[in-house]
Order: structure tokens, then C-alpha cells, then sequence
């Protein structure tokens, strides 16, 4: 089942003279991890805003186009309708504290309350998203008294408790350590597994490519490229569109490594060792 | 480290009481001074204040407020005693200026005026869990779009002090002296107004998304994820407080 | 250039940040890596006066930071701030520069000049009449490397400078580091990007929950797995792969692991 369309998409900040998304179109089916990659100022974020409604609901300003989520058209829904199906994660952790809440666990409770949701499954979701981000043990601190990694992860179990069935997630471990970065990318893999389709902007090309089912390069507001990521890292021009590829595929393509029976190189480690072992040792 | 309210945890009777009943009790500081404008009755308010602020244990916490509304006072204080129109009993003299008695009296009348208040703010920001606070007034009917408006006012106020802390960092270690007399700490200080209300500004824009996808517009009924606090003697407290205004009203009328 | 002995911090009373360090830190380039919270945020705080010993000494150039005023040490040391939050205060992107130089006391016009030199090393030079605020994460964070490079500090330090940077981003960066390492200076940078680390830095400080438990050139650092292990690091990419491999040479780049592949096939 598709679970969201995009189609010819097009859309201008207000004030704005340029188009921040040009006629972007794809597909995506229910369950996939999708990574959206492109230089900064290409659009990923207004993007992933779009797929929640804010924009054009939040920001207004022109707008054309399509998004169809789960069979609603963003356009004619509020936003409160769409985050019934559609959790968003944004960039900066901090303002997206609520600023009425004394503590981590009632910070994550917010939307839930809103929703509302039941206590008794109120606390059962909480604690599955502590448990599931590791926040578990500064479930009683203030939230703003969180470093900047443990903030984000408070944001994405904010948003996963309230269990949408798509999660859009906008550089959500740009403030984590590797480790982190590595069980949050877990942990969203999780959701996904179980049906939840998610849609992840990053720059972290060597966890894009491990985790995700696709990615989708933009450009400049427009969509260079949608495919697995074997596809769109192999590409010759993703210089030219302000991306580099991981680290293992650079390798490969300058030694002429390709995949077995493929003219794709390897993406990830394991793949890449697959390739090169044998030779060297 | 960021706290965003200045809620002092302490185990007392003045923090077992309902929220509701400390509004009631910023109207009765608002309201009696105003209908009593005796300055008896105000310097009686203000020690009734003090004392519910002592019985809370959070008397230290005030001490940074009170100073701040104390160094306005005090300019208030002088400028009334030296120049208010009106004035004519002479107190005394230093140099060429002289302290006036009206000028004075009224000055005093405001200033215990401006402490009540502020002390009954006090008790309820201090003593009071926000969230609690607010939790109260949605479940009386309050719309839970100003519930979170009236919360943000306890939010936004550490929120600045604790970016002025940071930007007094980013001065500092940008060579701008910070530290030393108070000359030059104000100095560092006044420039610093205007940055943190525009940061906290551009803040609000992001934070007003994020509770939009969070549901806060949504339509249906809300849950809570705290059960509902029952506190005792509510009824009693609130209508004490009513009463206590409808005979000061009575006494200013009939007396 | 600084000497840290027996340095120790906490925030609150029995709760240690940072125990006992003692380092001695010299011309070379030098990446600080460990896990979120283990105190490097802390330790670079305390380099710059911002924070004050709770027990040791930290002396910079021969003067002890205890007993200058932050103000004072910003004439040789800069620090540009993990979240440019909290170091951005001007309305206008040029006078934001301005600030640091023009409170060294440089005149104005040389503040100017070395204002638009360092807008320009990273790419802002267009945008100078801009509100900070308007500008995007990525680009705040450029205006406030720039911010600390026009003070022209013999010591700079860089707290997670990479955050929110694209390639070219990074490419900036690398660029700027580059230039402040030619003309002489210390340049000490708080990473997670271990990659950056192996490409850019001589030395290799590691934390972890308040100690420095790996300190040493960059090579010699990323070859010690377990130890990185323990202290939640992982090794570059690179350098993974090469050990995957069963290579014993460490790899720091990728054009080292590929001029040796080349020569092992030549051979
Ligand atoms: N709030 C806004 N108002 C006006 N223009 C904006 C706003 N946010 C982003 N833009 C513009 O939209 C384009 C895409 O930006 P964005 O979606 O933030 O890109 P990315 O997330 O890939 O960095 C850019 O040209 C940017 O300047
Ligand atoms: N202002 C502060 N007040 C209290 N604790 C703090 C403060 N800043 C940091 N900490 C604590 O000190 C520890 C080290 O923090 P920090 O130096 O920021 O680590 P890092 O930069 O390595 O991520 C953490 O446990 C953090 O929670
Ligand atoms: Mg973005
Ligand atoms: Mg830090």
C-alpha cells in the first residue's frame, strides 16, 4: 500500500523569491526507512515539514502540488489531524521542549495528553519510549536541564509514544556521540520493522546508507535522485549535488571495486570488506 | 544548568494548597490595598505575606526578586519624596534638596502596594508546580491554549536569566569585562536586554511548531497523565478569601 | 602552550565532572573525542576562565587562569561555543564579528579588516548586514568560528564544530583549520566525527566519564581498540575497515588505504 504521495509538489516560503521544493514527486510504501540526503538549503527540511502540514498550514506562502498521506491530502487537514498520523522530530532539540512540564516522563506525556489517551496506556507508552530511547534513568530531571544529545532523544520518545504511523525525523542525532547516533538509527530500524514507515534527513552518509531501505537526494528544492542507496551512492555527479558518498563506497570506486554481478558499489562496511577481502592479508 | 520554573520543592502546608486558592489569594493582595488604602492596612497585607512566604521555607528564593523591586522602589521613593507635586511638609534637607513628607507617604503607600503584590506572586510562582497550577485551571474549564500561555510566563523569566548567563559567557570570553564593580558589570549587563528578548522571539516560532505536532490544537477531550489533586479545606480557603474582600468592601462602604 | 596539573571540577558537590587531569599541551593540532557528558565541553570551559578549578592549575602561556579575568585570557585564547545560541548577542552578522576585536582594542578599521577576512574564510561574506537569527544552524555556526578566528588568538578551540555541516560545510572547516594551523596556532577541537579527527589533527585526547584515559598522536590512538572500546569511541571508518581487513597498518585517510592497496597490487 503506498503510504504517501507526493506529486509535483512545489512550494515558496512566503517573502521568499525562490522555489524551496520544485516539483517533487515520489512514492513511499508503509513500512520503509527512507533517507532524504542534500546539501543544506536544498530543502530536506521544508520537506519533512511538509509532510506534517506546517508547511503550508504553519508557515503559508504559495504552495502546489500534492502530498497525500494515508489516503488524506495534507492541504485540506489541519495540522492536529495529520500528527494524529505523522510525528515530526526537528532539528533543534531545545525549542521543541514544551516549556510546561517539570519533568522528562510529563514532557513526554504532553502529547499524549492531548490526544487523549488513557493513564493506564498513557504510561504504558511512556515507558516503552524511555526504555526504548534509553532515557529511562533522567525520567524524573527537568527537561532543559538535559545535555543537547539526551534532549534529542527525549524529542524522538515524545513523538514515538504517541505512536503515529509514519515518523519523520529532521537531523535527529546531529547532537549524539557515534554510540548514540548508532542506537537511535537502532532503534528507529525497530520501528520501521514493525510496519512504522519513516522518513530520516542526515548527513551521516555511512548510517544512511546501513539503515536505510531508500534515499532520496535533493537538489535545490527538486528531487535528484530516489533509489537504494547502492544506486544513488554510486552515482558519478553527487559532488555536483554537495553530497559525498560513505566512506566505503569513495574506497571502492577508486580501487574499481564493484558488487559481484552488479555495477553498484558496496555502501557499508561489511559489504566493502566482502569486496576487498581476499586480496590483501 | 536551565530550569524552567522557579518552583522550590518543599514539604509544607503552603504547598498542599490549591493552586486555585493562591490566585485567590493574588486577588485578595490586589484588591484590599486598593479598597483599604490605609497604609496600616497595606504594611498589615505585606507582614500576612511575608509570613505565608517564611511558613513556605522559600523565603531565601525571594531575596533576587525583592532586591531587583527594591532598587525601583527605592528610585520611586526618591524621586516622590524630592518632587512630587503636592508636596509642602519638609522632612529635612541635604544640600540643595529637600525630602518631603507627601511625596514620601505616597511613595510608601505604592512601594508596600508593589511588595504585597509581589509577594503574593511569589507564593504562588514558588510554591506552586506550574503544571500543577495549570492542571487546576483546565480541569475548571480553562481552554488549554491559555493554560499554556499563562505557563509560558513562568517559563520565559528563568529562561531569559539563564540566557543572560550565557551571553554574559559569549561577552566574556569575547574580552568584553564582565566582572568587577558594578559600573562595568552594568555596563556589560544593559546591551544584553535586547539580544535575549529577540532570541527568546525567534525561539517562540520554532516552540509554537513543535506544539502543534504534538497535538495541542487537536479537538477531542484531553487526558491527564497525573490524577486529579484533591486538596483539602479549598472550598473553605476560597470563600475565606471572599469573604475577607466582601467585608473590607462593606467597611470602606459603611464605615 | 597550556599546562593543566591535577585539574578538577564539579558542578555540584560530590557529583565530579572532570578528576584529577593532568595534561601538557603543545604546538599540534588536537582533537578531544569521548562520549556525550564526559566532561570535554567542561575541560575546554575551564582552558578559557569561563569556569573556575575547583582544584589544580591550568596555566596558558605562563599565566595562570585563576588569576586572570576571562575577559583578559580572550586576548590569547578564543573559544567558539558548542550551540551558537549562546554565543550569538549582535543583530547584524558583521558587528557580531566586530565585537571580540574591537574589544581587544583593535581599531576599527583593523577589526573590519579581520572581520571580513574571516567572514570570508567561511563563505558569510555576502550576508554581512544579515540577522543572525535568520540565518540557517549550519551557517550560525560558521558566523561564530568566524566570530573567534578575527580575534587572531594564539589558542583556539572549537567545541563540536562539525554539527549540522554538510560536506562543504566540513570542507569550510577543514579549510579554516588548515589556515590557523599555517599561521602558527593551536587549534584544539571537540569532535564526535572521527573521520575529521584522523584527517586533520596530530594529537588525540580521549575522555571519558571525567578522565583522560588515551592521549597520543592521532595514529597511535585510533590503534587502540579496546581502550577506545571502553571509553564508547569507535575508530574512523577507514581505519575499521582496515583492521576488518586484517591489515595491521592503522589507516587514518582514505588515500592512504588506497596508495596502499595500489603498491600491494604493484607488488
Ligand atoms: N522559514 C523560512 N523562511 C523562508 N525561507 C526559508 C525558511 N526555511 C527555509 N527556507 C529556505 O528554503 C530553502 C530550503 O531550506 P531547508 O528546507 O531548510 O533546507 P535544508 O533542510 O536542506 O537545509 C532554502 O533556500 C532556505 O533558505
Ligand atoms: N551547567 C551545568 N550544570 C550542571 N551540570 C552540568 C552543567 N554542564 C554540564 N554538566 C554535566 O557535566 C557533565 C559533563 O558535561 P560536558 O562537559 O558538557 O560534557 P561533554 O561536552 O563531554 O558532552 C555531564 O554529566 C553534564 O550533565
Ligand atoms: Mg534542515
Ligand atoms: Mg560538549
Amino acid at each position: 500500500m503506498k503510504k504517501i504521495i507526493v506529486e509535483n509538489l512545489k512550494y515558496k516560503y512566503p517573502l521568499s523569491e525562490k522555489l524551496a521544493l520544485n516539483n517533487v514527486s515520489f512514492e513511499i510504501e508503509q513500512g520503509e526507512f527512507i533517507g532524504v540526503i542534500g546539501r543544506n538549503l536544498s530543502g530536506k527540511s521544508t520537506l519533512c515539514q511538509a509532510m506534517v502540514g506546517l508547511v503550508p498550514h504553519f508557515y503559508k506562502g504559495a504552495y502546489g502540488g500534492k502530498v497525500i498521506i494515508d489516503g488524506l491530502e495534507v492541504r485540506n487537514y489541519s495540522i492536529a489531524d495529520i500528527s494524529l498520523k505523522v510525528g515530526i522530530v526537528f532539528q533543534n532539540p531545545f525549542t521543541q521542549i514544551t516549556g510546561s512540564k517539570m519533568t522528562v516522563y510529563e514532557e513526554i506525556a504532553f502529547g499524549l495528553e492531548n490526544l487523549g489517551i488513557s493513564r493506564a496506556e498513557m504510561i504504558n507508552r511512556i515507558d516503552f519510549a524511555l526504555n526504548l530511547l534509553k532515557i529511562a534513568p533522567f525520567k524524573e530531571r527537568s527537561p532543559f536541564d538535559l545535555s543537547g544529545g539526551q534532549m534529542q532523544r527525549m524529542a524522538i520518545a515524545s513523538i514515538i509514544a504517541m505512536k503515529p504511523e509514519i515518523i519523520v525525523l529532521d537531523e535527529p542525532t546531529s547532537q549524539l556521540d557515534p554510540e548514540g547516533s548508532e542506537e537511535v538509527f537502532r532503534a528507529i530500524q525497530d520501528l520501521s520493522k514493525q510496519g512504522i514507515t519513516v522518513i530520516l534527513a542526515e548527513h551521516k552518509m555511512e548510517k544512511m546508507a546501513e539503515f536505510c531501505n531508500r534515499i532520496l537526494l535533493l537538489d535545490d528544492g527538486k528531487v535528484v535522485d530516489f533509489d537504494v542507496p547502492e544506486k544513488v551512492f554510486s552515482r558519478d555527479d553527487l559532488g555536483e549535488h554537495g553530497v559525498n558518498a560513505p566512506v566505503y563506497t569513495r574506497v571502492c570506486k577508486a580501487l574499481n571495486k564493484k558488487k559481484a554481478g552488479t555495477n553498484d558499489y558496496p555502501v557499508t562496511l561489511e559489504e566493502a570488506v566482502r569486496v576487498l577481502g581476499g586480496m590483501g592479508l | 544548568m536551565r530550569s524552567i520554573s522557579l518552583y522550590t520543592e518543599r514539604n509544607t502546608v503552603i504547598h498542599a494548597m490549591d493552586p486555585i486558592s493562591k490566585l485567590f489569594y493574588i486577588l485578595f493582595a490586589l484588591l484590599i490595598p486598593i479598597i483599604l488604602p490605609s497604609i496600616k492596612v497595606s504594611i498589615v497585607c505585606v507582614v500576612l505575606g511575608l509570613i505565608f512566604l517564611l511558613v513556605a521555607r522559600v523565603f531565601k528564593k525571594t531575596i533576587p526578586v525583592f532586591s531587583f523591586v527594591f532598587l525601583i522602589l527605592l528610585t520611586v521613593i526618591i524621586i516622590q519624596g524630592l518632587f512630587r507635586p503636592g508636596n509642602q511638609t519638609t522632612l529635612f534637607h541635604f544640600g540643595p534638596f529637600t525630602l518631603y513628607k507627601e511625596g514620601l507617604m505616597f511613595a510608601f503607600g505604592v512601594a508596600f502596594r508593589v511588595i504585597n503584590i509581589v509577594s503574593a506572586f511569589m507564593i504562588l510562582i514558588l510554591t506552586t508546580k506550574p503544571s500543577d497550577l495549570v492542571e487546576s485551571l483546565v480541569r475548571k474549564g480553562l481552554s488549554s491554549k491559555i493554560g499554556y500561555v499563562i505557563i509560558s510566563v513562568f517559563q520565559i523569566i528563568p529562561e531569559m536569566m539563564s540566557s543572560m548567563e550565557t551571553i554574559t559567557d559569549a561577552q566574556r570570553s569575547r574580552g568584553m569585562e564582565t566582572e568587577g564593580n558594578l559600573q562595568t558589570r552594568m555596563k556589560a549587563f544593559l546591551p544584553l536586554l535586547g539580544p535575549v528578548i529577540l532570541g527568546s522571539l525567534a525561539n517562540t516560532k520554532e516552540r509554537a511548531m513543535a506544539l502543534e505536532v504534538r497535538g495541542f490544537n487537536s479537538k477531542g477531550p484531553k487526558t491527564y497523565l497525573l490524577e486529579e489533586k484533591k486538596y483539602r479545606y479549598s472550598k473553605v480557603v476560597q470563600w475565606g478569601i471572599l469573604l475577607g474582600i466582601a467585608c473590607a468592601l462593606a467597611w470602606r462602604i459603611l464605615v | 602552550m597550556i599546562t593543566v596539573s591535577n585539574l578538577s571540577y564539579a558542578y555540584q558537590k560530590g557529583n565530579p565532572v572532570l578528576i584529577d587531569i593532568h595534561l601538557n599541551i603543545d604546538q599540534r593540532s588536537t582533537a578531544i573525542i569521548g562520549q556525550n557528558g564526559a566532561g570535554k565541553t567542561t575541560f575546554v570551559k575551564l582552558l578559557k576562565g569561563l569556569l573556575k578549578p575547583f582544584e589544580g592549575e591550568v596555566f596558558i602561556q605562563n599565566q595562570q587562569v585563576k588569576n586572570r579575568t576571562a575577559a583578559e585570557l580572550a586576548k590569547i585564547i578564543g573559544l567558539v561555543f558548542q550551540n551558537p545560541n549562546d554565543q550569538i548577542f549582535k543583530n547584524k552578522v558583521l558587528d557580531e564579528v566586530m565585537f571580540g576585536p574591537l574589544n581587544m582594542g583593535i581599531d576599527k578599521q583593523q577589526a573590519t579588516e579581520n572581520a571580513m577576512e574571516a567572514l570570508e574564510m567561511v563563505g558569510l561574506h555576502d550576508k554581512l548586514d544579515m540577522n543572525p537569527h535568520d540565518l540557517s544552524l549550519s551557517e550560525k555556526k560558521l558566523l561564530c568560528i568566524a566570530s573567534v578566528v578575527a580575534m587572531d588568538t594564539n589558542i583556539i578551540i572549537l567545541d563540536e564544530p562539525t554539527i549540522a555541516q554538510d560536506y562543504q560545510g566540513k570542507e569550510t572547516i577543514k579549510k579554516v583549520i588548515k589556515t590557523l594551523k599555517e599561521k602558527n596556532k593551536l587549534v584544539m577541537t571537540i569532535i564526535h566525527d572521527m573521520d575529521f579527527v584522523a584527517e586533520n589533527f596530530e594529537r588525540t585526547i580521549v575522555f571519558n566519564e571525567g578522565k583522560v584515559i588515551l592521549d597520543g598522536d592521532t595514529r597511535f590512538v585510533f590503534a587502540q581498540k579496546d581502550i577506545l572500546k571502553s571509553a564508547h569511541v569507535e575508530a574512523p571508518e577507514i581505519t575499521k575497515l582496515g583492521e576488518k581487513l586484517g591489515y595491521r597498518k592503522t589507516f587514518l585517510t582514505i588515500e592512504e588505504f588506497i596508495d596502499y592497496k595500489n603498491q600491494e597490487r604493484n607488488l
